[in-house]
């Protein structure tokens, strides 16, 4: 079976697609594990500041998931414009 | 090298069997030493109770081993299983079995591990409620086995699927991508589920009173920890069961293997995120019942932001199947 | 196994343009609607101060949804948005639920029905922000903390709608094949019933409450 350069090319940028994807959502995905479970302990310990406990949580699992983001904008990327 | 069909099918069967049962050893043999390990520990601390703790042991071990033997079942099938229509798609569905089960067992033998582990020592401190604690642990380590039950459904169904006159250039990658995709996305979901259980069982023997409203808290947030293992087993249906028409390109089939490769590594740490959730809130429900809704309301939303990446996963994986 | 991904659709085409619509979740969509209106009905009908079990149903989830939304958006801002709250709960809940009646299924099952719930719920939180802090305020907030994250933060915003949607959908569709596939599996014998019971009723209900507090948290963090 002849590979084409083209066809190579194209094959390598959907897997990097896959890749990108699936390996960048590992880290987000565990790291605001983290800050909520944190979340929840702190509001274990002093419920009444839930609401603010809830909303610091939110800002940082925003910050954490933009790594995320970046890996769906590349593999968002490798497939549509690449 | 030209290959025979019939060569070629029986190679990856025996792959194929050996992956799944090499893999699904590590998560079950790792769990089952935790548990042993814990117990060991509480026996050392109350060893007048040996004989309950030993029993509970030996239960909770029974249940983190069901993950092997689920692969032990596949590589089994996968070794004896006759071949009539033996051929490229055979092989790779055999093959996307193996990889499916053996991933797929490593992290409900993890996680079964853990509550049984913390159920011994809650006996060692808290010997009344030592019923209970056998109870919540059965009931927390049935369901994390759950992502391991979805990863033999799919390899049940690769096994035996017929391939048919589907041409086999891109469908093989479709197989082993849905293989791949249940297979990886359980081990997090396995694993979650299991935190989110032994810090139920942990807080049964702390605070016995609370056992009601820390089982529950258990159940909602290992369910929701199992959305990751969900997606997988979509992508995986869809691979599986969509028509794809012939091509001989390689982009198309490395497309297919990408989907399911996005979704199953992508599955993986929100699963594991999922669980941590659960169990930091199971744990301060058994502390702090009065504000149990509370907690039961900061840990769905927390876990629901911490799956969105398993979610973007999940649509780069369906625009790599449908749109590219 | 043939059901599998079978759509009923009806395809027209206007000037030029081919238009698509899916049945089953309009139908479906509509039997919720008219359940819906009986249920509303039943629980206001003939108030009494002794409530009856369908008022008291009524109450006790409207009461619970209000508390929840004054708590996350205060007492002012829950006025306009308890309604709405409420009424989304509602809603996804019969529709996760409506799968474990025979003959009928899901309309969360089709993607368009949580994506345009999806669409509402980030469109209402952009409104409610711009009217709380002004456009000017608004607009600025996309260019913290640097003013070249801006795309980022724009792709991160509208990922959210990507997210609430279908995680929604990936649950309920999700749940919907598995029972599929073991029934076949199993010859629809012994296990369906469970399953059904845990994916239609337990993971219906959460994922309708992930859902609608997703959509509160999206408000309040817009008005704050």
């Amino acid at each position: 079976m002849a590979i084409e350069g083209v066809d190579l090319v194209k094959a390598a940028a959907l897997l990097g697609a896959g890749l990108s994807m699936g390996l960048g959502a590992i880290g987000p995905g565990i790291g605001e594990g983290m800050a909520a479970a944190k979340a929840c302990e702190a509001i274990g310990r002093n419920p009444k500041e839930a609401g603010l406990l809830t909303r610091t949580m939110l800002v940082g699992q925003a910050v954490a998931e933009s790594t995320g983001i970046y890996s769906l904008v590349i593999a968002l990327l490798l497939l549509f414009v690449v | 090298m030209d290959l025979d069909p019939q060569t070629l099918t029986k190679a990856a069967a025996f792959t194929g069997g050996a992956i799944a049962m090499g893999l699904g050893a590590i998560g079950a043999a790792s769990g089952e030493g935790y548990t042993a390990g814990h117990a060991t520990e509480a026996i050392a601390r109350a060893n007048d109770r040996a004989g309950d703790i030993i029993k509970n042991m030996l239960v909770g071990q029974a249940i983190s081993e069901s993950a092997s033997i689920f692969s032990l079942v596949i590589a089994i099938l996968l070794l004896f299983l006759s071949t009539p229509e033996p051929g490229v798609l055979k092989a790779a569905s055999l093959f996307g079995a193996g990889l499916c089960m053996g991933f797929g067992a490593i992290g409900s033998g993890v996680g079964a591990g853990l509550p049984a582990g913390k159920s011994c020592i809650g006996i060692a401190r808290q010997p009344a409620v030592g019923g209970r604690l056998t109870t919540n642990m059965l009931i927390g380590t049935a369901v994390c086995q759950t992502p391991a039950i979805f990863a033999m459904v799919v390899a049940l169904l690769l096994m035996f699927k017929e391939p048919g006159t589907t041409a086999a250039s891109p469908t093989w990658a479709a197989l082993i991508g849905a293989g791949l995709s249940t297979g990886l996305a359980a081990i997090g979901s396995g694993y979650g589920g299991g935190m989110a259980a032994g810090a139920s069982c942990e807080g049964v023997a702390r605070q016995p009173d609370t056992a009601a409203s820390v089982t529950t808290t258990m159940l909602v947030g290992q369910a929701v920890s199992q959305t990751p293992s969900v997606f997988g087993l979509l992508i995986s249906f869809i691979l599986l069961f969509k028509a794809f028409p012939e091509s001989a390109a390689l982009s198309d089939s490395v497309g297919l293997l990408a989907a399911g490769l996005c979704m199953g590594l992508g599955g993986l740490g929100p699963g594991i995120g999922n669980g941590m959730v659960a169990e930091g809130a199971v744990r301060w429900v058994a502390r702090n019942i009065e504000n149990a809704g509370d907690l039961m309301r900061v840990m769905l939303v927390g876990q629901a932001v911490s799956q969105s990446t398993a979610i973007y996963a999940m649509v780069v994986s369906l625009v790599l199947i449908f749109v590219v | 196994m043939e059901g599998l991904g079978r759509l009923h659709q009806i395809v027209f085409t206007i000037a030029g343009q081919r238009f698509v619509v899916n049945l089953e979740p309009l139908v479906m969509t509509w039997i919720v609607f008219g359940l819906l209106i009986i249920f509303g009905i039943a629980a206001a009908h003939k108030k009494k101060r002794l409530p009856g079990p369908v008022q008291l149903v009524g109450e006790l989830v409207v009461t619970q949804l209000y508390g929840l939304t004054e708590e996350a958006l205060g007492a002012r801002h829950a006025r306009v948005y308890s309604p709405l709250i409420c009424a989304l709960f509602i809603f996804l809940l019969l529709s996760n639920w409506l799968g474990i009646l025979p003959h009928l299924e899901e309309p969360t099952r089709d993607l368009n029905t949580p994506l345009s719930l999806g669409l509402l719920g980030f469109v209402i939180a952009h409104y409610a922000g711009i009217r709380e802090k002004g456009f000017k305020t608004y607009f600025k907030s996309y260019f913290e903390p640097v003013f070249f994250l801006m795309p980022l933060n724009l792709i991160g915003e509208l990922a959210k709608i990507v997210s609430i949607s279908f995680r929604l959908f990936g649950n309920i569709m999700g749940g919907a094949i598995i029972i599929l596939v073991v029934s076949h599996l199993t010859y629809s014998i012994l296990l369906p019933p469970f399953l059904n019971a845990f994916f239609g009723l337990f993971v219906g209900t959460i994922q309708a409450f992930v859902f609608t507090m997703l959509t509160v948290v999206y408000i309040s963090v817009q008005i704050k």
